[in-house]
Order: structure tokens, then sequence, then C-alpha cells
């Protein structure tokens, strides 16, 4: 703070240009503390700084000082409190459950395939696995509940002309698919053939649908989840930071006041000779316990926000992606006995699907499904939850990499116990499908006793449908903590701002009178 | 002035402890973004110098669809041509390519797997090739895989794709070993085998103005992927949108179309699912 240099005239240059401004000449010696005499020169003494070796004019710098750092305080707060509402707002009540509800858009539409593949194998034997009465009526309600997430995705791609054009193009391609479908239904009801015996006119029509789900709809709706999931990762991501970066300016702003507040009280001391000055003291406690519960609700919400995007909404999306995947790999054992000329076709996606839901290394056998029904085996009985060897990928594998405890990894556990019951079944239809005993692998895979497939894979949808459950409640509980946490944050940084302000002034005051 | 020296030091440690903060915040800031292909002034582009119709290099230029498919991308990420720079990635180094910084992104016949992907951040696919098989042009003995039982298939070093005929199917087909696809070409053409199996795009890229054919009986699904440096989100993101466009704008199906089309091979021309950015 040295007083300005006077370099206003540049010629000719000076030999030894003054040091310090030359002292002003004679005006009246300026009283201590008494305002200067002419306004005039109010400026003048201001811009030379003298007032600042008066005692006022320090308590006057002090307190200016303090009410500024103050708003800056007040600033970071209010700021960072709203970014992290924000976050919350955003992952909790708008976009975040909305990206779950449109993730089921590509499960629905995957089981309206699925019911078509059973009904058009059973064929005349119509009480055969659920029955073809119950499959059309699960057909229509997965066509309503595409229809909702349709609306929704539409909803949430807002002012986005792409993704508006991928919810269109997804409308008018199931309108296509339901045309298409019908046909193949009205042919498998004229021929009424018997389970697994369809004439090839069912099967050509029916590859016609199902070729156009599985080249277009079902790409266009997993694409449009994870490109909605995509804008709430970087909603996250974005806040997340800002409260992290707003943190430390709540931490600098406050270290800033109770450093000026604590200069204040220095200063005052010496000039005084009083120790303590009660409200300037009040003040500092006040700005430490303002910023230091700022800094601790904003670590909390931090700490919410990750936990719900982490913990919850990513593996409520990773599972209901590994959900939808399993039912269309389910399917594809119906297609697989429905259409033997493309059974190799059938039995690779269904490889691939196994593979994408849990994923494991061959070694250097090959990659096909013998391999896979041996492999799967050994690492589920290896498996514990919660523990640190996870030697499988997959969207089960980054779940279990996220288990960390024993109690948060049972969910899977379960899930992957039901799963291996899944594989095995697959194991013995396709056998009995090679032996050629067709009639076998269709009762098996439509059997609703405790070992038929069907049954069995309902059990391992219930423990998935569980496992997501959970993860939801984790969800929940941290969006429910952190509008808890929230809560009184409008009121409190202004009200406590206002509080340090008044203790401030009435501080200072005093100690200024006593130079009227 | 006269400002106590007791100030002064409490003033300085005050001031020492905010920079400390700020300091390590900071680096908390910066370190995640930095270096994402969405935010690059120019790329470096890895890509295959030895497939025709696919990534191809004849004196000095790159040809191809994955370096059409290159430019499209890095034009929709804000890289116009003249900032490409295109390098040959031979299949053995992709990963590691990736990982040094020598390149930014790998357009080049590269499938999405598991095991990659705990390596490399995948946008895409692009496109979904299937394994298929080519025989000579008047072949009419094999239509599908499993005619190849008994038949002399070509055995590439490093690829597997006749592992997948003979030792995934079970297809008792007899392998002869080749260096190269383009060697595999000649032997076809010389009658030394009777079959070459392997993504149906890079047989196409082989086949053109050759006396040979496609017999359209896939029976698996690649996935061709965008290979980005482990743990570019926001560059995934931005691709998987540039691919998303290309098809919609119908740029995929001209490219598509361009390079394959008097292959015979049936293309898919719709926008493939994506594997998700992780």
């Amino acid at each position: 703070m040295s007083g300005p240099r006077t370099t206003v005239t540049p010629s000719p240059p000076a030999p030894a240009p003054a040091p310090e401004p030359a002292p002003p000449s004679p005006p009246a010696p300026v009283p201590v503390g008494g305002a200067p005499a002419r306004s005039g020169g109010r400026l003048a003494t201001f811009v030379r700084g003298r007032w600042l070796k008066t005692v006022p004019g320090r308590i006057r710098l002090y307190a200016a000082a303090a009410l500024a750092a103050t708003a800056l305080l007040l600033l970071a707060l209010t700021m960072t409190i709203g970014m992290a509402r924000d976050g919350v707002q955003t992952i909790g009540h708008d976009a975040g459950p909305q990206v779950v509800a449109t993730g089921e858009l590509f499960f629905a539409l995957s089981d309206m395939d699925a019911q078509v593949a059973d009904v058009l194998l059973i064929g005349r034997e119509s009480d055969l696995g659920i029955g073809k009465d119950e499959s059309l009526r699960l057909y229509d309600q997965r066509r309503r509940e595409a229809g909702q997430a349709l609306v929704d995705a539409s909803q949430l791609a807002g002012q986005d002309a792409d993704r508006q054009r991928t919810v269109r193009e997804t409308m008018e391609a199931l309108g296509r698919y339901e045309r298409m479908v019908g046909r193949a239904l009205v042919l498998s009801e004229q021929a009424a053939y018997a389970p697994g015996e369809p004439p090839s006119g069912v099967v050509a029509a029916y590859r016609q649908a199902t070729d156009l789900m599985r080249m277009e709809l079902l790409p266009r709706a997993y694409n449009l989840t994870l490109d909605s999931g995509a804008t709430v990762r970087q909603g996250y991501e974005d806040r997340r930071q800002a409260v992290l970066s707003g943190r430390v300016w709540v931490l600098l702003a406050g270290a800033l006041l109770a450093g000026v507040l604590l200069a204040a009280q220095i200063s005052l001391a010496r000039g005084f000779r009083r120790t303590v000055n009660p409200a300037l003291a009040l003040a500092t406690l006040v700005t430490l316990l303002l910023a230091g519960a700022g800094v601790a609700v904003l670590t909390a919400q931090a700490g919410h926000i990750r936990t719900a995007k982490e913990d919850g909404f990513d593996s409520m999306l990773t599972l209901s992606r590994a959900r939808a995947i399993s039912h269309s790999a389910f399917a594809d054992e119906s297609r697989y006995l429905l259409d033997p000329q493309r059974a190799d076709t059938y039995e690779q996606t269904y490889l691939d699907k196994a593979l994408s839901v849990l994923y494991i290394d061959p070694g250097d056998g090959p990659l096909n499904l013998e391999t896979y029904y041996r492999l799967v085996g050994q690492k589920l009985s290896s498996y514990e939850p919660g523990g640190d060897q996870v030697d499988f990928l997959g969207f089960f594998g980054d779940e279990a990499r996220k288990a960390g405890t024993p109690q948060e990894g049972r969910p899977l556990g379960r899930t992957l116990r039901a799963y291996g019951q899944v594989l095995n079944n697959d194991r013995l239809m396709r056998e009995r499908a090679g032996r050629g005993d067709r009639a076998g692998a269709i009762r098996l895979r439509m059997g609703r006793g405790p070992d038929g497939s069907i049954n069995l894979f309902e059990e391992y949808d219930r423990a998935l449908v569980a496992q997501t459950g959970a993860h939801r409640a984790e969800f929940d509980r941290s969006i429910a903590s952190a509008d808890d946490g929230l809560r009184g944050w409008t009121a409190l940084p202004p009200a406590a701002a206002l509080v340090i302000a008044v203790l401030v002034l009435a501080g200072v005051r005093p100690r200024l009178a006593e130079f009227r | 002035m006269r400002i106590p020296r007791g100030r002064v030091r409490a003033g300085a440690a005050v001031f020492t402890a905010v920079a400390a903060v700020a300091a390590a915040a900071g680096c908390g800031i910066g370190g995640g973004e930095a270096g994402s292909v969405a935010a690059k002034r120019s790329l470096v582009i890895g890509v295959k110098a030895d497939q025709p119709g696919l990534g191809l290099r004849s004196g000095g230029a790159y040809t191809g669809f994955d370096v059409d498919v290159a430019v499209y991308i890095a034009g929709r990420l804000g890289v116009p041509r003249s900032r490409i720079t295109f390098r040959a990635t031979p299949s053995s180094i992709r990963e590691k390519s990736l990982r040094d910084g020598d390149v930014d992104m790998i357009v080049a016949t590269y499938s999405i797997t598991a095991k990659r992907k705990t390596q490399v951040t995948f946008a895409g696919p692009y496109y979904v090739p299937h394994q298929d098989t080519l025989v000579r042009a008047d072949d009419t003995t094999i239509r599908n895989v499993r005619d190849l039982a008994g038949k002399r298939l070509c055995e590439v070093t490093g690829s597997n794709s006749w592992r997948r005929v003979i030792e995934e199917r079970k297809i008792a087909a007899t392998p002869v070993r080749s260096p190269t696809y383009s060697r595999c070409m000649d032997m076809l053409a010389a009658g030394q085998i009777d079959a070459v199996s392997t993504d149906d795009l890079i047989l196409a890229g082989f086949a053109a103005d050759r006396p040979v054919k496609i017999i359209n009986a896939p029976f698996t699904d690649e996935k061709y992927g965008v290979g980005l440096r482990k743990g570019d989100l926001d560059g995934c993101e931005a691709v998987n949108r540039a691919i998303t466009q290309m098809y919609q704008s119908g740029h995929a199906a001209t490219l598509l179309n361009k390079w394959f089309r008097r292959s015979g091979l049936k293309l898919a021309t719709s926008v493939p699912q994506f594997e998700g950015c992780s």
C-alpha cells in the first residue's frame, strides 16, 4: 500500500525523481481523527492514504473490509447452496427419475417381441407356457408402457432436435412393427400347427417383424436412454464440481472474514489497550460457525448427490439394462426353437447377450456357450458378495465391483445364483434340441413347474427386481437426506451475515465515537 | 508503513493457508475434463493402413470407410479435415497408443469387447458387421457356415475368425494358413482354398473387382467402436451424438454405399445399438 508515485511529468527527465510524494505543505495540521476541513481536499487526502495512518481511518478500513468479506461469504454460500439445490432437483426429482422411466422403453419393446415369439412357437396348443391369452395380454400391456415411455422420452428430449427425431422414428417403426406382427399372428391362427412346427409363411412373417425390432427399434430405444442418461451425468458432474469448488470459496471467504476480524481485534486491542472487543469476538465466532456449517453442509450435499448418482441412479440404469437384455435373451431361446434355420444366429445372439450381462474371460478356450456354461458355474460358486475378488465383467461385474460390503453384495449374490439356474436350463434345452428332441426342448422351455425354464427365469427376474429396488431405496434415501440437509439454508446465510454485519458495526462504533 | 510486524506475519499465514487450499481445489477442478476429444482443436486419429475399403494408405493418404467416418465425427466435434492427422495403428498397439496419448481416437475395425472395455472407452459402435463367408463367384456348394464342413478355410495368423467356425461352432473345415487376408484372396483365386470367413466389411473391401461373392449368411454380430482414452466420457457421449447424426442425415448410408455396394453385401443403414460410455 505504498503511496501513488507521481510520474506525471514526462519531460525533461528529472535527475533524481522524488521517491515519496512531497509532504503536503502548510495546511493546518489535520486534527487526529477529524475530517479534512475542505471537501475538495477529501479525495486528495484519501488517495494519498494518509488517513490510513490515523486510528479512526484504520478502524473504518477494517469495518469496510469486514463488511466486504461478509458480503463475499454470503455470495459464495448462496450461490453454492443454489448449485447443490439444483443438482438435487435434477438428479432426484426431474431428469433422473425420467431417465429411469425411459429405460423401460427398451424393456417394453423387447418383451413385446418376446411374447409374439412365444405365441408363434406354441401354435394351436394355446395353454402351453403362460398361454396365448396371457401372452397377448402382456403384449398389449407392454405396448401401452412403450407408448408412455416414448411420451416421457419426448418430454425429456425437450428442444434437442436429434433426440426428438429418434423418438419420432421409433414411434413410426413401432407402427410398422405392429402391422407385421398382426400379419404373423393371423397366419399362425389360420395354420393352427403343433408347437414348434410353424409353416414357413409364419416364420417369414415373424422374421420381418423381429428384424425390424432388433435392427431399428431396440437400438434407438437403447440409445435414447443412454443419451438422456448422458445429460444427467453431465449435469451431475457440473453441479457436483460447482458444489466442491464453491465449498472452497466459502472456506476462503470465511477465512478472510475471520482474518479481518482478528486483525481488527488486535489493532483495537493495541490502540485502546482493551484486551477483547466482545462484539467483534462474537462476530468472529458467528463467522466461524457459519463458514464451518456451510462447508459441512456442502460436503454432505456433494456426498448425497454422489451416492444418489452412483449407488442409486447408475445402478438402477445398469440393472434395468441387464433385465431388458436378459428378457431379450430368454426370448432368443423361443426364437431358436421357432426358426431352426436361424438357430445358429439365435444361439450366437443369446451368447452375446449373456456375455454383456455377465462376461467371463474364456482364456484360451473357444468363446462358445459350452465354455460359458462351464466357466459361469466355476466363477459363480467362487463369488463372495462384497469381496475384492471379482473375476467377471459385464453389468453384473460392474455391480459386483461397486458392492463394498457383504451386505451390499447380497442382493447381487441372489441374482447370480438365480442366473446360474437359468443358464443351466438353457444348456438342458439346447441339449434336447441338439438331440432332435424338439418337443422335449419346447416342453422344458415353456415349463412352469419347479424346474421349468419359465419358472426359473421368473425367479431370476424377481431377484433382479429386488436388487433394483434396493438401489432405488438407496437413491430415495440420499435424495431425502439431501432435501433435509438443504432445508433452512435459504434463510440462514443472509440472517447470519446480517448478524455479523451488525456485530461489526456495534464493535467499532464506540471506538469511533471516542474521536468525535 | 506502520503495520506492526506481528500482524504482517499473521496476514502472511492466512494468505498461505488460503493459497494452499485454492491450489488443492484447483487440481481437483482442472483434472477431469482436460484432454477430452470433445474439446480438442486438432485430432490425431488412428486408422488401419492395410485394409482395403476400410483404411488403406496409398501415397501418404488414407482412404476407406473408417477414414470417412473419422472425418465426419471429427467434423461434428468441430475439427475440420485440415486439422486431422491420421496415423496407422495396427491391431497390436491400439490400447497402448491410446494410453500413451499417441492418438486421440481410433477408428480402425476396432471391435468392442468386455475385456478391451477395461482399458479403453468405446463410443459407438458406428457399425455392426457380421462374420460372413466369401467364396469363388461360381461356387454353389457353400450357402451357410455349416456348409464349410470338409472345405478348406483360410486361417490368417493372429486372427480369431477361423476359430469361430472351427472351434466355437465345431464345423469340421480344414484350416489353411496364410499371413494376411489379401494373400487369402490370391489363394482363393488359385483354388488353394475354398472360403474365407471374417467380418463382412473386411470381406467386402477385398471383394471389389475380384471374381468372388459374399454368401450373405451372417452368423455373428461384431461391434466396430470408436476407441477413446479410458475415462473420456464427455468425448464418448459427443462421438455417440455424432454417430446418431451420421445415420439420421443419411450420411452413413452414403458412405456404406460408396465403399461396399459393389460387393453385393447387405448393408444396415439404421443406427446401431450403442454400447454406453464407461
